[in-house]
């Protein structure tokens, strides 16, 4: 990553400024605080993946900015945003974004309350929010289990055979029922602790081997 | 000791048949037999085959049906109660099998009975049964959302076998190392409930 700042690369959004972005300063002139925040709480709750369009209806009807140019100053805003938001804040520090705004000629006050979304306590919501949009496959939200002991079938008088029934409940929403046999439970817990210890060994070598 | 087979008038009609048949043909058709006795629902013979033997043994069609529910029975309770093949060939001798005939049951469940009762303990209720357990273990370097990421995630793939039907079901579901952990002490746990059986 480059660290020299020239006009054209800033530290966060990489090789070109988009143009929302870039025009987000002239379209914010005229732009008082109180409209800057309203439009920026909006934004931030669309990027938490909340409905906002009351909130933006709202914007819209009280202000006396013309509507195109308030679609450019949200579209600008939600882009800065969602673009700095991606960089883990060890690698982006809150002085270097804050310099990076004075360069794209953004008010100083905008800049502090641009700040404090990136670098404040939202910011874990934030993140948690967008990243459910990325493409994943189902996670385990719960695990029930049930350990059964058949004394006796329809077809053995005296069975006497233990097993293991697993509910788990997916993140999209998808049940899955069924019957682990001993043997494979014993497989699957096997192959849980060797992931484990594979994970382990991953995140050890990573730190040393893959540079920021 | 009570019997496990009761000499019903059908069983006295399926004696004298299988009395009738050759010794070695028929301890073929028990072996068959018994091979596919775990399987509910299943035809132990095709529609060609049964005619064949039809032919074989000369047994009409449902003399033929008789001898090999007969048979099937037979062991079905010898499984059942798990009886010694001693007293098997005891207890069918009693209902007027021949001694080389009863011999062929007790031999056959002698030698393939315990597998079958094997099979037949893992045979329980349930929709779905785990048959397979893979896994991939992925280190993710970035997504939309999130640049620089570096962090391993692994994939759990289970195949789950329908009791009816022939093809498994895969279900993905990705862990992070947190997640990961947390199911391996739940499986923790249901380990030492399996343990306190024993």
């Amino acid at each position: 990553m480059s660290s020299s700042h020239s006009k054209d690369s800033l530290s966060f959004l990489g090789g070109r400024i988009p143009p929302e972005v870039e025009s987000l300063s002239k379209n914010l002139k005229d732009v008082d605080q109180e409209l800057f925040r309203k439009i920026l709480k909006a934004v931030v709750s669309a990027l938490e993946g909340k409905d906002c369009t009351e909130g933006m209806k709202s914007i819209a009807e009280s202000s006396v900015i013309p509507q195109e140019r308030l679609c450019h100053i949200v579209a600008g805003i939600h882009r800065l945003l969602s673009e700095a938001i991606r960089i883990p804040t060890a690698l982006l520090k809150q002085e270097i974004f804050k310099e990076d705004l004075k360069e794209l000629r953004i008010p100083e006050d905008f800049i502090t309350d641009f700040s404090s979304v990136v670098f404040g306590n939202h910011r874990a919501a934030l993140e948690a929010a967008t990243s459910q949009k990325d493409p994943h496959l189902p996670t385990l939200e719960e695990l029930k289990w049930r350990v059964d002991v058949a004394i006796s079938t329809s077809s053995l008088a005296r069975a006497l055979q233990p097993s293991v029934l697993m509910q788990m409940k997916l993140s999209d929403g998808r049940f899955q029922r069924f019957e682990v046999p001993v043997s494979k439970f014993q497989e699957l817990r096997y192959n849980v602790a060797l992931i484990l210890k594979e994970m382990n060994d991953l995140e050890k070598r990573s730190i040393l081997k893959i540079q920021n | 000791m009570t019997s496990i087979i009761k000499e019903t008038q059908s069983i006295k009609e399926a004696v004298t048949f299988i009395n009738a048949i050759d010794v070695n043909k028929f301890s073929r058709l028990i072996s068959r037999i018994i091979q596919k006795l775990h399987l509910k629902g299943e035809r132990t013979f095709s529609e060609e085959e049964e005619e064949k033997l039809q032919a074989a043994l000369s047994l009409d069609k449902n003399a033929l049906n008789l001898v090999l529910e007969t048979s099937a029975f037979i062991l079905e309770q010898a499984v059942y109660h798990n009886v010694k093949p001693a007293s098997l060939q005891q207890q069918l001798e009693m209902v007027h099998l021949t001694p080389e005939k009863a011999e062929v049951f007790s031999q056959t469940w002698a030698t393939t009975g315990p597998e079958l009762v094997e099979k037949l303990k893992c045979n329980l209720f349930a929709p779905k049964k785990l048959e397979y357990v893979g896994w991939q273990l992925n280190l993710q370097m970035a997504q939309s959302s999130h640049a620089r990421l570096k962090s391993p995630s692994a994939v759990l793939q289970l195949g789950l076998q329908g009791e009816d039907s022939e093809v498994q079901e895969n279900v993905f579901v990705e862990f992070n190392h947190q997640q990961l952990l947390d199911l391996y002490n739940k499986l923790e746990i249901v380990q030492g409930q399996l343990d306190s059986l024993t």
